[in-house]
């Protein structure tokens, strides 16, 4: 695949960034390149090296084209797009439009130890929404969007079965 | 009398800091060592350990009071000192090692008890003519007197816990349609984390700022205020950085706050360490809020700018003795900013982060004090709070206290875990908070990211999970298949296989 | 020969007749659908250069249809040939949307045979992508005969040749039935999709409205059919996956699996194995991080990742060797079995077994799901598939308990008298015939309901019955564990042991074969 492609893309959710393939180790910025390195040691574990400045760098997850990165504390993720993936991307999200809702199901059967959230509650993704008690294991449940919650359909002490919709969310764009 | 050891019912960073005075005054420190974290940092400075790993009881060792007596007899110490949450505003566990003859360092069970329940605290400050506001006294004991006491203070009011704090049963209200269930509600809540439903409701102050002042208090009645601090930088309750002094605070204000402080302290007959919590509006009125009857986490600013070791005062105190400053010894040289550094992720809506720490290196310097319970290698577990270390920076003013923490800030280097870093070095350079003019509801309502948004990082960050992409998937020179290996069976194997049927 | 003659300029007008039936505008109507052309993808899969194709010019039975029509054209809806996938040989077939549709004519099912039939010769993978629109109704019976063919060839070649199945478009009808009995199904989010009968008939016959994605979408059958064992978001990147896990594998049921230069830095001793399984048995953990910290950095290869999630298989490698990995996941409904991934396991393992691939489990189980659900739904049979599997599989098998294992759950997962060649156990296993709670409640019920403090003394039973049963030292004694190993010198005792097996030969009686529960 190397021979044919010229070019990568590094997409986050608003920006994209192109890069020419081969990838090389100097970035162009205005007129001028610079280096950038990725280098590890002892003291420091893995870091980049750029304009003379150790910036530490973690991968968080990375899954097929998907990588979490953590760089500088700040986490930023990426899809890694090819230009033809990139116009499949595109042609897709005009076939299938925007999501706008999300439903919380149960992932298993379980009881409700301690809901955590109300209706209009602002809430960020990763933010525990509930308590989930099942098999003896109490399992936070956390909330995979940013958005408001819309409904709660369930409170403690109430039994929920696999896929019962537990919380509806309005993602915020 | 003399303190000899010490038994330190605590952990993490408020243990070595304990184990730190201590040490300098001659004093042997025990610790507990417990099955959750087997090689926490705080193990190996301590004097003597005792271990706890086999406690099967479903009660933490640092909330189980007969425990923590018992380990306190059999490791023969003189005294307890229970750090700051867990028991340390617990008056039966201070009642306890009064009975057992163990000296607790912190404050008599009695003023513990008073200040440590809401309602009585308003009412002792009501006698004694400290500014509050407007509130409910005693039990409130339905709904209907809920709304009636509601009414008469006038909207908005916020509902509180009278036997603990951090959010927990707390609401606000502005409109009276929502008063009973929000009632209800925090009456709930507040049964369910404190034991005890019980609720005052006070006229809610929007967007205050938080002033709290430290109090001294000996046990042959004199009591001093070491000045005050500001933690208007919260979020749902949680302080995140502290200063000290506060800018909104002229030498006025803060002579009459401190002289309420003292008062109210006073009226308990209070010794040892305190803070007294005050509301500070936008017209500069101020309303004292509670009593903290411990050793608070953000101590140390207060300390960078009274020269004060504070640790060293409770003990002393404890030991008996008199404190050895006036109100007019106590100069406040200089100003103080305190980061609290946790294992959480400010993208994710701070929530908890725990991992493991790989590497942690934390700026030094004539102006830096960090206090830390961890190193690297420590694992910031789910059980206990996720700090990571405090950063405490020193400035003769609060401009180059400001300007050496952002140095700082830049300076610190940790890898394992996601942190609350970015969001101090977003703080550092935000123009309210320079000016001094965020008030407690900030971080909620008016910031709308928690981070610098760098695009350059951003721009380097998207190079390096483009080059992962291609090392793993593009680069064929990386996937050497030795093909020989696969052919290259054993005779016995082969011939196995192949007359398999 | 001369260039300019008529014998060579004949040759060469052909090729170019090949070449124009793809005209740019079939080529740019495929990619507005986000899709990549046949020749596209078969040119992403192979090595450059490597492909020779087989039956470029065969053309349909245009006179012999009875009822509409078929446009002449080269090839017939399908490319198909060998070629070289990181240097090993390959055969394949790419369905060809843009000639009718890439839908199955007689010609077409023959191309597709003659492969199979050269795979299976060779002793060499084959694999298949799939992009059609089923069967073509103008050549009737003939294009049914030739899906029968097809499905023939792929049944007598299971086990013997690794099948792969890359769905990249419609695949309906009897269509679906080829990547059902291959292999593996990878398939590619939102432009590909699998179901027996279409929408357009589950609106007739039901009256229910339901769309192509809703029925037979790669979610779908990644989540909850179980069909899909990959789904990645677009074409290139399900190719580069197939790439990937092709690396794993042997290329025939003769051939050990390749090794390749190990390039992580796993370290044979890890300490970081100490922090992941939590003392507390009622906390959950996440079993991927053991297996990342065992096996070589980044080797694990996760196999129907999204199903069955109570239940994790996928391929890795240690010092460069592919093993198969089953690991009960405690994150995921406690880590019990139930009928999907006892399904999913038992597949998994035959796979393996079949393909000369070791097996490691990691075992961390409290038991099968209870329920009237899955008791109705038959998990006596599924389990038993479970079961029989690992007792079948006559490839090395080792099994590491890292903490639960109990009752019915213990024996399947590769106990030592299931035929487990090496057994180890972490100190934090518990193995017993039952839960401490559970057990304690049963055995000592009159003395619990007699005590002034029954939790206390629940919680001294349940700690004694740790300290006299349900611990690994007892399974040791005994001789069902082998050794009780440190967490930390985990992936050193497994290189070790796996070499020991390399050898590995076990007789099996003879017989047609066996009788797996289905």
């Amino acid at each position: 695949m190397a021979k044919q492609q010229k070019k990568l893309y590094a997409l986050t959710g608003k920006k994209k960034y192109g890069f020419s393939l081969p990838l090389t180790d100097t970035i162009k910025i205005g007129k001028r390149k610079y280096k950038i390195m990725i280098k590890e040691d002892e003291k420091h574990g893995t870091y980049i090296l750029w304009k003379n400045r150790r910036y530490p760098v973690e991968i968080i997850q990375s899954r097929q084209n998907k990588f979490e990165i953590l760089f500088n504390y700040v986490s930023y993720s990426f899809t890694i797009e090819t230009p033809f993936s990139l116009k499949r991307k595109q042609y897709l999200s005009k076939e299938m439009g925007q999501v706008e809702e999300e439903k919380i199901l149960a992932p298993m059967p379980g009881k409700i130890i301690e809901v955590l959230v109300r209706e209009g509650t602002e809430i960020s993704r990763g933010e525990p929404l509930l308590i989930l008690e099942a098999m003896k294991m109490q399992n936070e449940i956390n909330c995979p969007v940013n958005g408001t919650v819309t409904s709660v359909n369930v409170k403690p002490e109430v039994s929920v079965v696999k896929d019962d919709v537990m919380l509806e969310i309005k993602i915020s764009q | 009398m003399k303190i000899k050891n010490i038994l330190i019912a605590n952990r993490g960073e408020i243990a070595i800091r304990i184990i730190k005075t201590a040490r300098q005054m001659g004093i042997k420190t025990s610790v507990i060592k417990t099955a959750a974290e087997p090689s926490a940092m705080y193990l190996a400075l301590a004097d003597n350990v005792y271990d706890d790993t086999e406690n099967v009881s479903e009660i933490p060792v640092f909330l189980d009071i007969e425990r923590i007596i018992k380990i306190a007899i059999d490791s023969g110490v003189d005294a307890i000192h229970p750090g700051y949450g867990f028991l340390a505003e617990n008056p039966y566990f201070a009642q306890k090692c009064a009975d057992k003859k163990i000296v607790f360092i912190g404050p008599s069970p009695d003023s513990i008890y008073k200040m440590g329940n809401k309602t009585i605290a308003r009412k002792i400050a009501l006698a004694h003519g400290i500014p509050m506001t407007m509130g409910s006294e005693g039990k409130i004991p339905t709904e209907n007197e809920a709304v009636r006491i509601a009414r008469n203070i006038g909207y908005p009011v916020i509902i509180k816990a009278a036997s603990g704090g951090g959010g927990r049963g707390m609401r606000i209200v502005t409109r009276e349609e929502d008063m009973s269930k929000m009632f209800r509600l925090a009456s709930n809540e507040a049964e369910k984390a404190f034991s005890d439903p019980s609720v005052f409701i006070e006229k809610y102050i929007e967007n205050p700022k938080h002033i709290e002042f430290q109090i001294l208090g000996d046990t042959k009645g004199n009591i001093i205020h070491l000045g005050e601090r500001e933690c208007s930088v919260q979020r749902k309750h949680q302080k995140l950085l502290e200063e000290a002094p506060s800018i909104a605070l002229n030498d006025d204000i803060r002579k009459e706050m401190g002289q309420m402080a003292v008062k109210i302290a006073s009226a308990v007959g209070y010794f040892s360490a305190g803070t007294v919590e005050f509301l500070f509006d936008s017209e500069g009125a101020y309303y004292f809020m509670e009593m903290n009857t411990r050793i608070q986490v953000e101590h140390p600013v207060t300390e960078l700018i009274t020269g004060i070791d504070l640790i060293e005062e409770q003990i002393r105190i404890a030991e008996g003795k008199e404190l050895r400053y006036r109100q007019k010894d106590i100069k406040i040289n200089g100003w103080a900013i305190e980061c609290r550094i946790n294992a959480e992720d400010v993208q994710s809506g701070f929530s908890p982060a725990p991992g493991k720490i790989e590497q942690i290196l934390m700026p030094s310097g004539e102006n830096i004090r960090v206090d830390s319970g961890v190193q690297a290698g420590s694992v910031i577990a789910a059980n206990f709070d996720s700090m990571i270390a405090k950063l405490i920076i020193y400035g003769r003013d609060r401009k180059d206290a400001l300007a050496n923490c952002k140095q700082a800030l830049d300076k610190v280097w940790i890898k394992g875990t996601k942190t609350t870093l970015p969001f101090f070095r977003m703080l550092i350079r935000n123009p309210r908070f320079i000016d001094g003019s965020i008030t407690t509801s900030f971080i909620e309502n008016e910031l709308t990211g928690y981070h610098v948004n760098s695009e350059y990082e951003e721009m380097l960050a998207a190079w390096l999970a483009t080059w992962l992409f291609v090392d793993e998937n593009l680069d064929e020179s990386n996937l050497k298949i030795n093909f020989e290996e696969t052919k290259n069976l054993s005779p016995w194997l082969l011939n196995k296989r192949i007359t398999r049927h | 020969m001369d260039t300019d003659g008529k014998y060579y300029k004949a040759f060469k007008k052909r090729l170019k007749m090949l070449e124009q039936q793809q005209s740019k505008e079939k080529i740019n109507k495929q990619h507005a659908k986000g899709k990549l052309t046949a020749r596209e993808r078969l040119d992403l899969l192979l090595d450059e250069g490597s492909f020779e194709e087989v039956d470029a010019f065969v053309v349909p039975d245009t006179q012999g249809i009875e009822f509409g029509k078929v446009e002449k054209n080269f090839g017939d809806g399908v490319i198909a040939g060998h070629g070289k996938i990181n240097s090993r040989l390959v055969f394949t077939y790419a369905q060809d949307f843009t000639i009718m549709g890439g839908s199955l004519g007689f010609v077409h099912a023959n191309k597709i045979a003659k492969i199979q039939e050269m795979a299976l010769k060779m002793g060499a993978p084959i694999i298949a992508l799939i992009d059609s629109g089923g069967a073509r109704i103008q050549e009737g019976i003939a294009s049914l005969s030739g899906y029968a063919t097809i499905f023939n060839n792929i049944i007598r070649a299971s086990g013997i040749i690794p099948q792969i199945a890359v769905i990249m478009g419609p695949a309906a009808g009897g269509a679906v039935y080829s990547p059902a009995l291959m292999d593996f199904v990878f398939m590619t989010s939102y432009t590909s999709y699998m179901f027996v009968t279409g929408p357009n008939v589950v609106k007739e016959v039901l009256n229910e409205d339901v769309s192509f994605e809703e029925l037979g979408g790669a979610e779908v059958h990644a989540k909850k059919s179980g069909v899909a064992h990959f789904i990645y978001d677009d074409e290139e990147n399900t190719i580069l996956g197939l790439k990937k896990f092709l690396s794993y594998i042997p290329s025939n049921n003769v051939e050990n699996p390749p090794k390749v230069e190990e390039t992580g830095k796993t370290p044979d001793i890890n300490k970081k194995l100490l922090d992941i399984v939590p003392d507390d048995p009622n906390k959950a953990y996440d079993v991927k991080e053991v297996i990342d910290n065992i096996v070589d950095k980044g080797s694990f290869f996760e196999i129907s990742e999204l199903y069955a999630q109570s239940l994790i298989t996928g391929l890795a490698r240690l010092e460069g060797r592919t093993i198969g990995i089953l690991a009960n996941q405690p994150k995921v409904l406690a880590g019990v079995l139930d009928i999907n991934s006892s399904v999913k396991g038992a597949r998994f393992i035959r796979f393996c077994d079949a393909f000369n691939i070791p097996l490691l489990t990691f075992e961390d189980v409290p038991g099968f799901l209870p329920g009237i659900d899955q008791e109705h739904s038959g998990i006596i049979r599924h389990g038993a598939k479970l079961l029989y599997a690992y007792s079948e599989a006559s490839v090395p098998k080792i099994t590491i308990i890292l903490r639960k294992s109990y009752g019915g759950a213990y024996i399947v997962m590769n106990s030592k008298n299931l035929g487990g060649d090496f057994n180890f156990a972490w100190p934090t296993a518990e193995i017993a015939v039952m839960g401490p709670e559970g057990a304690v409640a049963i055995l000592y019920r009159k003395e619990l309901s007699e005590s002034d403090d029954p939790k206390k003394l629940k919680a001294e039973l349940v700690k004694k019955y740790r300290e006299r049963i349900a611990n690994p030292f007892v399974a040791n004694e005994k001789g069902f564990i082998d050794e009780v190993i440190d967490p930390s010198v985990t992936r050193k005792k497994l290189i070790t042991a796996f070499e020991a097996l390399t050898n590995k030969w076990v007789e099996v009686p003879s017989r047609k074969h066996g009788n797996i529960p289905l």
